[in-house]
């Protein structure tokens, strides 16, 4: 309530002591709520439109029987049985494996590369600005491209990587042609991607640090190992959780990359949950057990949410008491 | 004011080289692969110079295979979407920021909520939805639904920039006779115009490389989107990089620029515009 409350109350105050009868505020102040909806109906009904429908829909088709016709589709009754059947799958079971697996390993790198880059970054005085120019390039390169881009690197005849592995010495691995190496693979390209960003929110994050701090860090005679682990990680803890929060949910829902690079292959070791959701859905036109997976996702995506904020809450208020 | 030795100066250059290396080589590639002629592209092992320059790729990408259009299409729907985003978003989150509605905070929290939904989650029910009404592979199966998925962030951002505005100022224009449209467009939005741009600038960048629903909804060939053309060029066994390559340089620039130039717009957005929330 606190955005509303400090919002509204300090004008309607004033207003009351300019208009002539309290009365006259009371109708001013309903009359600009009526206003207020009618502004936000168009945007908040679209919203609606697109998301709520849908998520209540997408629920009733994971408990239903769903045929698909020539131009539309039909529901036949109720059932368990597009969870039933996915929960036993050993594919689904993999695909939720691999999806925290590849989101947690992915995460990890990318935070202490994104750290790593942005205390760099962060003691430049010259070519900042730069720099900051460059690390933007990946962020808001198409996936798809990206993707592309890293298929042909790890081409196993025309590719960089190849040329490379062969110039150590090390012969000539196919890349995407094992599990291990293709889930290493589709790690990299991702961690290419999204380490500019995670280093851009860091660095924002160190710029507004308060100076005095680490004035006082020095003549206390602390290492700059010491300041860092001391002083700048747990001040920077609102930042990174904030980077965590916004590459969780990103890579969790990992599709582009690996719909690209790998097809959810070899043998479906890069099948993440949007991957295998997709295919349900628009290769074997299962809608029902497609919106099952695609349910359960975002059930488990929802959860977490709540659980981080909940936890980084209690830990934001413990540090401020 | 911090004074460094010999050794910590090279040091940070060397890093600072290293990071800008990392960061563009791949991209140094794909720009040079793109000016290769096709029998380079595929030579083995590979070339690091386009010699001799050809725009071949460039003329299979656009003459042979009709990217031009998918880049038509990109640019329909994300600037579309983009305009619905800033004139819905800038209403709702004025009204959000000033008008004073009960429930202001459920609304913001129901938003947010919205806003890390898992995408596959509507995909489903949307195509089927799509299906019926005839929608699918149309311009507004994109629109609509890009809309609705940026608008939760973009009114975010516009109403903290609008809560930013000086009270006093809107209250001279209204004191002065000026409606609360008036007082919108002719006072707040001038001053709340970094706003507008970080929430344009993020709408755009979303709706240009969106993939899953572009996939999903407009997979016929005269209504495919950038990523979709790219990931559905040439056949399953064969694929023609250096025509990929030069589409994707075309499709690159575009947002590159917009990105450079509104650089501060969007590291305020990653940021500021997020945290406050």
């Amino acid at each position: 309530m606190t955005g509303q409350d400090t919002a509204i109350r300090p004008r309607a105050s004033r207003a009351g002591t300019r208009t002539p009868a309290p009365r006259r505020a009371d109708a001013l102040r309903r009359g600009l709520a009526r206003l207020g909806w009618g502004f936000s109906a168009p945007g908040l009904l679209v919203i609606a439109a697109v998301t709520v429908f849908p998520v209540v829909f997408s629920l009733v088709l994971s408990f239903s029987n769903v045929n698909v016709l020539g131009s539309g589709f039909q529901l036949d009754g109720f059932t368990l049985g597009n969870y039933t059947t996915i929960f036993t799958a050993s594919i689904w079971q993999y695909a939720l494996a691999f999806t925290v697996g590849y989101t947690v390993i992915t995460v990890a790198v990318e935070l202490v590369l994104g750290t790593l880059i942005a205390l760099v970054l962060e003691r430049l005085e010259i070519f900042r600005g730069w720099m900051m120019a460059i690390l933007l390039i990946p962020w808001s390169l198409i996936t798809v491209i990206s993707a592309t881009l890293w298929d042909y690197i790890y081409d196993p005849t025309n590719g960089i990587a190849d040329a490379i592995f062969q110039a150590l010495g090390l012969g000539s691995p196919v890349i995407l042609g094992t599990p291990a190496s293709a889930i290493v693979a589709m790690m990299v390209a991702d961690v290419w991607k999204t380490t500019p960003f995670v280093a851009i929110i860091v660095l924002a994050g160190l710029v507004m640090l308060p100076r005095d701090v680490y004035e006082a860090a020095e003549m206390d005679g602390c290492t700059g190992w010491q300041t860092f682990w001391k002083i700048t990680l747990p001040l920077l803890r609102p930042t990174i959780a904030l980077a965590v929060l916004f590459r969780v949910l990103q890579a969790f829902g990992v599709f582009d990359l690996p719909f690209v690079l790998t097809q959810g292959g070899p043998q479906n070791a890069t099948t993440s949950l949007a991957i295998l959701g997709y295919q349900a859905m628009f290769s074997d036109l299962k809608f029902g057990a497609g919106a099952a997976v695609a349910t359960t996702t975002a059930a488990l995506v929802v959860v977490g949410c709540l659980l981080f904020l909940r936890v980084f809450k209690a830990q934001v208020t413990e540090t401020e008491q | 004011m911090r004074r460094r030795s010999t050794a910590a100066r090279w040091g940070l250059a060397v890093s600072t080289a290293l990071i800008a290396v990392f960061v563009l080589a791949p991209i140094y590639w794909m720009v040079a692969t793109s000016f290769m002629t096709p029998a380079a592209v595929s030579a083995s092992p590979p070339q690091l110079f386009p010699s001799p320059v050809s725009v071949e790729n460039y003329l299979i990408a656009f003459v042979d295979h009709g990217f031009g259009r998918y880049i038509l299409n990109s640019v329909v729907v994300s600037i579309a979407a983009t305009v619905l985003v800033l004139v819905l978003g800038t209403l709702a989150g004025y009204a959000l920021a000033r008008l004073g509605m009960r429930g202001t905070f459920t609304i913001m929290v129901m938003l947010l909520v919205l806003s890390v939904f898992p995408l596959i989650a509507l995909i489903a029910p949307l195509y089927l939805l799509m299906r019926s009404v005839g929608w699918l592979n149309s311009y507004q199966a994109l629109i609509v639904p890009y809309t609705a998925l940026n608008l939760p962030f973009g009114i975010w951002i516009l109403r903290n920039y609008f809560l930013g505005v000086p009270q006093e100022v809107e209250e001279n224009a209204r004191l002065d006779g000026a409606s609360a449209v008036r007082t919108l467009w002719s006072v707040v939005l001038p001053m709340a115009l970094p706003g507008l741009f970080t929430a344009g600038i993020f709408a755009f960048t979303a709706c240009w490389t969106e993939f899953l629903m572009a996939l999903s909804f407009n997979s016929a060939d005269q209504f495919r989107t950038i990523p979709v053309g790219i990931a559905l060029f040439g056949n399953a066994h064969i694929t023609p990089y250096g025509a990929i390559f030069a589409a994707s340089a075309v499709a690159v620039v575009p947002i590159a620029i917009l990105v450079l130039v509104f650089r501060r717009s969007v590291v305020s957005g990653l940021t500021s515009g997020a945290v406050k929330g």
